[in-house]
């Protein structure tokens, strides 16, 4: 184990971390909006399709990110479409969402497969801090998919947490009713939160087609969709605990290749078995817990609101 | 100012679902012309194709009842849950865990005569998936953990510990370096029923039979219902929450491993990672399809074979099956979409419209 490659680590870990980052943080808004969104994956791939088409057709990268960002909106918005106005079981849209998202991904990159990148993300130079050693390597000169992460994470705590806006948005989440009565429509801030949701979800996968890989394969998401879903428990609905655990799960998807070059003995299997795992421990722990404190998720998550039924 | 709006209709339409699922096919068909034109296909003759492969002749059927018979056993897992108002969206994971216990039995049991090897491959497979799904109903029926996370976060576990013990101690040595497990013996296949067809066919068939009868004449029946709509009146009659939570759970993952015991037993040569193609995810599908009732489980199963083997079959025409998933979720969306209608009707909501109207969800301007 030298330098090189305990950097190559660190470096491969705040990639993946901003990765699941930005998917994560999507669903963390929807669901703080009363919504379950358990089309991640399905979004995921729509984003990073998406963004290697656009990019082949015009030769540009930022672009690209936009037609990601806007498919991944898309198809977040026809969940919301269905379990929002038309009041369908989410876990039952949000699950077809991503058959639908993986379905309509493989159909429209089709002709996409094994071609070279039209467009690429390259990594940021911040000149005189790119050199620190260390830190140079493993912060400053990543992709600038993860400054976005980075940027995307204190906007979602500013907005949700300081903003009038944002009050609104988690009483949705919380109590429907109250909201609705308080004069503002839950069905706009649960709508708009889940295409937002869907945005960032659609920006990972970007991630994955315009930087990290850079190609487009079926099955290119290979289930970070569900680590996303998995984390926003993990980190109790919050962006700073979220954050934490996008770093840890993003080390075990980094050491996952990397286990066997440090003489490590331990299946790579089974350690990329330790997010579920570790997801299952926290949900039983907050359960625990939530008979003397009240449990950090959202109270409405998962319930539909119609306002004739009130 | 007046926009749309949704009212609950009286009286839902009678043959609302089946109507629903007509539209919901029908609005996937349509989609998929567009899909196909897309690409560079003549609809129609794909369309045909997809049907003469899929239920047009008994070989065709033989091959689109094998694949209902997963889609049905996950689906009913999906139901027996959702008839007590849980969900288990971890059948896909069940149906892994499932093939591994049958899997080990015909590791272990190599030599035993067919009928033995076969049975004990089954029952192994149940008690796997209900085990899997064991921790989700513990937590679930004495802390109160959601076990829709739990279920699927389980998914991945399981579907990792089968690729951990195909490259590890399940490999076959003769496979050299590709992590390939074992081939299975003659005894260990379900023998067949018709053409293609195996035996699974008619035990699928038989469990969704017995679970129909045991949730629509029985007492337990109606005490899942009850206890899945109102919780304090159960406990109130009595009922325990607690152990049914538990035992429904647990049945719903047995049956979902069952489904992974007759797709290794019944469809394969050894045990695989891809064994459950989303087998689990679909079942989710059906059984919303079919309202959480085990008799529309079996009809929407077998139609959803149908679209599946139909788009396996394109491909030797040059379509990607990417289609047909298409198509799955269309019919979902568009069924659903549908069958709002049967319970809702929209009329133009003008703002003065006094609230206690709108509360009450009557109108007496329409018909």
């Amino acid at each position: 184990m030298n330098e090189a490659s305990i950097i190559g680590l660190l470096e491969a870990t705040v990639s993946f971390g901003a990765l699941l980052y930005l998917a994560a943080l999507g669903e963390m808004i929807a669901e703080k909006a009363g919504i379950l969104n358990l089309g991640v994956e399905g979004m995921m791939a729509m984003g990073a399709v998406s963004g290697y088409v656009v990019a082949l057709q015009t030769q540009n990268p930022w672009v690209a990110l936009v037609a990601a960002v806007i498919a991944g909106a898309l198809l977040g918005s026809i969940h919301g479409f269905f379990t929002v106005v038309l009041g369908a079981e989410q876990v039952v849209s949000g699950l077809s969402l991503t058959i639908l998202g993986i379905g309509l991904a493989a159909y429209l990159g089709r002709g996409s497969v094994g071609r070279p990148p039209g467009a690429e993300l390259v990594p940021v130079d911040w000149g005189l801090l790119s050199d620190i050693p260390w830190a140079g390597p493993v912060l400053f000169t990543q992709s600038p998919f993860v400054y976005m992460a980075v940027i995307a994470g204190y906007l979602s705590w500013f907005i949700l947490w300081r903003t009038r806006l944002g009050l609104a948005v988690r009483a949705a989440g919380e109590s429907a009713s109250t909201t609705d009565a308080a004069g503002h429509s839950v069905a706009v801030i649960r709508m708009g939160a889940v295409a937002i949701g869907g945005g960032l979800a659609g920006a990972a996968g970007a991630y994955l087609t315009l930087s990290l890989t850079p190609q487009w394969q079926e099955g290119i998401v290979a289930g970070r969709g569900w680590i996303a879903v998995a984390l926003v428990i993990f980190g109790a609905w919050r962006p700073g605990r979220v954050a934490l655990g996008a770093i840890l799960f993003g080390l075990t998807l980094a050491l996952k290749t990397r286990l066997q070059t440090f003489g490590v003995d331990f299946s790579p299997i089974l350690l990329s078995m330790l997010p579920y795992v570790l997801t299952v421990g926290v949900l039983v722990a907050i359960s625990i817990r939530s008979r003397k404190r009240p449990s950090p998720a959202p109270a409405a998550l998962g319930i539909a609101y119609r306002r004739e039924e009130r | 100012m007046s926009r749309p709006i949704l009212i609950r209709r009286e009286q839902v339409l009678r043959g609302g679902q089946p109507l629903a699922f007509g539209i919901g096919l029908m609005v996937a068909l349509v989609v998929g012309v567009f899909l196909l034109l897309g690409s560079g296909h003549d609809p129609l003759r794909i369309y045909e194709r997809m049907f003469e492969a899929s239920m047009g002749s008994p070989r065709a059927w033989s091959v689109t009842l094998n694949r209902a018979v997963p889609l049905g056993l996950a689906g009913l897992a999906v139901a027996v849950a959702g008839s007590m108002g849980l969900w288990n969206i971890g059948a896909e994971g069940q149906i892994m865990a499932g093939a591994m216990g049958a899997a080990w039995v015909a590791r272990v049991g190599g030599d035993w005569p067919a009928l033995i090897l076969i049975a004990a491959m089954l029952s192994a497979a149940i008690v796997g998936g209900g085990l899997l799904a064991l921790g989700p109903a513990v937590a679930r029926a004495h802390i109160g953990v959601n076990e829709i996370i739990t279920t699927l976060m389980l998914n991945e576990v399981a579907i990792r510990l089968l690729q951990w013990l195909i490259h590890g101690r399940w490999k076959d040595p003769d496979s050299q370096n590709f992590p390939l497990a074992s081939m299975l013996t003659d005894n260990a296949k379900l023998p067949t029923l018709f053409e293609r067809a195996h035996v699974g066919v008619v035990l699928a068939a038989l469990m969704i039979a017995i679970f129909g009868v045991a949730a629509s004449r029985t007492a337990w029946g109606y005490e899942l219902r009850v206890a899945g709509s109102a919780g304090a009146t159960a406990r109130y009659a009595g009922i325990s929450l607690e152990r049914k939570i538990l035992t429904v759970l647990v049945l719903s993952g047995g049956v979902a491993g069952f489904a992974g015991g007759i797709e290794l037993s019944g469809n394969s040569d050894r045990i695989t990672e891809n064994l459950s193609n989303g087998f689990g995810f679909a079942g989710i599908i059906v059984a919303a399809l079919a309202l959480m009732r085990p008799s529309g489980v079996a009809a929407v199963a077998v139609l959803f074979g149908a679209v599946q083997i139909g788009g396996q079959s394109i491909q030797t025409m040059g379509v990607s099956s990417s289609v047909s998933t298409v198509l799955q979720a269309l019919i979902l969306f568009g069924a659903i979409a549908a069958g709002v209608l049967s319970r809702y009707k929209v009329e133009m909501d003008v703002a003065d419209v006094q609230p206690s109207r709108l509360a009450s969800g009557k109108s007496d301007t329409t018909s």
